[in-house]
């Protein structure tokens, strides 16, 4: 997957290690929330609308909205703009 | 007797894990916010300073996480944009405030219900709280307007704060070739920090006509800094050849799974696209903003009276020269009472913070201000207010744009509404906010209205002629936003897995 989203390149980050998304592994740095490492890692797409089931993804950016909701560690409807990534996050995205 | 108040009694009963007081609650780690905390410290009232995000700076001061090594000169010089970097290093300076022995901050924390006798609930990842205030200072901020077209919804369709948010506070650029659209300073400031940060700008679709643009820009003759910084903008979106499409709208966002281009029109001075205008842009981002709502829904949820601010067609708080809001002891600053940007902002919290901390007896100097006489204070804000409503038709947005939003356009992103629906509930009789809600669950699903309300309100009032103050609001309901009732409560659930409103909605 290419990603659209690039990191700042002159900005260091830190040490990155690893979560998984669907059970694949992406890199993330601490201080990353989950939409940052999904949109660096190519996802874009982060769950289906609940009737129309059409893709939704990060909009507000700011916690409000409620469309980037994704699954982190087992919770459903974690908002991946307001989690932090962690260390071995398993996330959840429904793939489109 | 209402059901909100029976809701509270059953709240009341539960049993939380921890029960605090403290002198002075301030909501939301903002401009206002620090201003407001850091005021009334140093007028000697101890001071909590909740905020949802894990660090204080609000949307504004957003700062990047501690690891990100932003400590070098050659951050500043190189990694961001240099008014990003900027800001940052402001936010910083404000944040340094905070770490005084009477402040404490509690970042990651939620407030989902407010009371008139200022108690608050919390939620926070360490589990539920309460606080029992004796002063509260509501510095909730506010959220982008989106006027919505077709294909909104789709994946790498954001608002312009997203992508700007993703910039400086995690230092990513959210696409390689960004649309912009809405109206508004803040469209060419982020399209040149974009730039700067190294995406290609796709165009710039600004809703005013270069006329009006630039005859709303004289009205910053006077602000010079202001007029410097949109000039200095302006020459640097030149020199890159970034298309600025002035009296156009995006009608359209294009593609399967995500955006991949949009379709743009020319409209009428009314705002009305105009047939034959329409052009397609390539794009894999498209960002929109039409200016600012305020976050009113805690000091609703409070009974606080609010008033319609009719230079910035939106509902915000009504407060005295105090700050202080119609119910006693609790204070609104920034945003919330009125779209002001940032310096009113600052300004408001000193206010409010002095007000607030001499009600409690605390009389020492703030500031360099004696709290018994904000005068000085006062006619500053007086005049920062006046400068930033005179700039308020930058953000004016037009109303037949919300007549000419096709019925299939979903309006409500959460319920999946469309503007067709909600057109059909208007005329047949839905002609207020809380109506439409009962009507077609528009503004009851996760976002609680605070992105769908300001657009439903305009698409009846075009449907129906109606103004936007009679429309009204959406009530604000018990939890304000979703948390998880095991985190909230302290209820011993082996696996609290299912994310819920605590209280039903309506």
């Amino acid at each position: 997957m290419t990603a659209l989203s690039k990191c700042v390149p002159t900005l260091e980050r830190g040490v990155p290690f690893t979560i998984t998304v669907n059970g694949q592994a992406i890199e993330a740095y601490a201080g990353e929330s989950i939409a940052t490492a999904l949109l660096a890692a190519g996802h874009r797409a982060f769950r289906k609308s609940d009737a129309g089931d059409a893709p939704r993804g990060l909009f507000c950016g700011m916690g409000i909205c409620f469309d980037c909701l994704v699954t982190v560690d087992g919770l459903p409807n974690q908002r991946a703009c307001m989690t932090e990534a962690r260390e071995g996050s398993d996330v959840r995205v429904s793939e489109t | 007797m209402s059901l909100v108040s029976s809701r509270h009694r059953t709240i009341a009963r539960l049993h939380y894990r921890t029960m605090n007081t403290t002198e002075i609650a301030v909501i939301g780690a903002g401009p206002a916010g620090i201003a407001a905390a850091v005021t009334t410290a140093e007028a000697g009232a101890h001071v909590t300073l909740i905020d949802e995000n894990p660090r204080p700076g609000g949307q504004y001061y957003k700062q990047p996480p501690f690891a990100f090594d932003t400590r070098t000169e050659r951050w500043r010089q190189r990694s961001l944009p240099l008014s990003l970097a900027e800001n940052i290093q402001h936010g910083r300076e404000l944040l340094a405030g905070l770490n005084h022995s009477r402040i404490t901050v509690r970042p990651n924390t939620l407030v989902w219900n407010i009371t008139a006798d200022r108690v608050l609930d919390l939620f926070a990842p360490e589990g539920g709280s309460r606080v029992q205030a004796k002063r509260v200072i509501v510095a909730s901020g506010a959220y982008e307007r989106v006027v919505p077209f077709g294909g909104w919804t789709l994946p790498g369709v954001t608002t312009v704060g997203a992508a700007q948010l993703l910039l400086k506070g995690q230092g990513l650029l959210l696409g390689q070739k960004i649309l912009l659209c809405g109206t508004g300073p803040l469209l060419q400031l982020a399209a040149a920090q974009l730039l700067d940060a190294g995406a290609e700008i796709a165009a710039i679709v600004e809703l005013h006509s270069r006329t009006e643009f630039l005859g709303q820009g004289l009205k910053l003759l006077g602000q010079w800094g202001k007029l410097g910084q949109g000039m200095a903008q302006q020459k640097r979106l030149v020199e890159a050849g970034v298309p600025i499409k002035y009296g156009s709208i995006v009608v359209e966002a294009l593609g399967e799974n995500q955006i991949e281009g949009a379709v743009i029109a020319k409209v009428d001075s009314n705002g009305h696209p105009l047939a034959g205008t329409e052009e397609k842009i390539y794009t894999d981002t498209l960002c929109i903003n039409f200016g600012f709502v305020p976050a009113t829904e805690l000091t609703r949820l409070a009974g606080c009276e609010q008033y319609f601010d009719s230079h910035f067609d939106a509902f915000a708080t009504k407060t005295n020269d105090e700050l202080e809001t119609s119910v006693r002891g609790i204070f609104a600053a920034g945003e919330v009472r009125g779209i002001g940007g940032v310096e009113v902002a600052l300004l408001e919290g000193k206010l409010a913070g002095n007000a607030a901390a001499r009600q409690l007896g605390y009389a020492a100097k703030a500031n360099g201000h004696d709290p018994s006489t904000s005068q000085p204070l006062q006619r500053e804000w007086q005049k920062a207010r006046a400068a930033f409503e005179s700039l308020s038709g930058m953000f004016a947005v037009k109303r037949d744009l919300f007549q000419s939003i096709a019925d299939d356009v979903i309006v409500c992103r959460c319920e999946e509404v469309t503007a067709g629906a909600r057109r059909d509930a208007a005329r047949a009789g839905a002609q207020q906010l809380n109506a439409l809600k009962a009507w077609n669950r528009c503004g009851m699903g996760r976002c609680q209205g605070r992105v769908c309300g300001p657009i439903a309100a305009q698409i009846i009032a075009s449907e129906t002629g109606a103004n936007l103050e009679l429309v009204g609001m959406l009530t604000a309901r018990v939890a304000m936003t979703k948390c998880a009732c095991g985190g909230a409560w302290r209820i011993n659930w082996s696996s609290v897995s299912q994310i819920a409103r605590v209280c039903s909605t309506s």
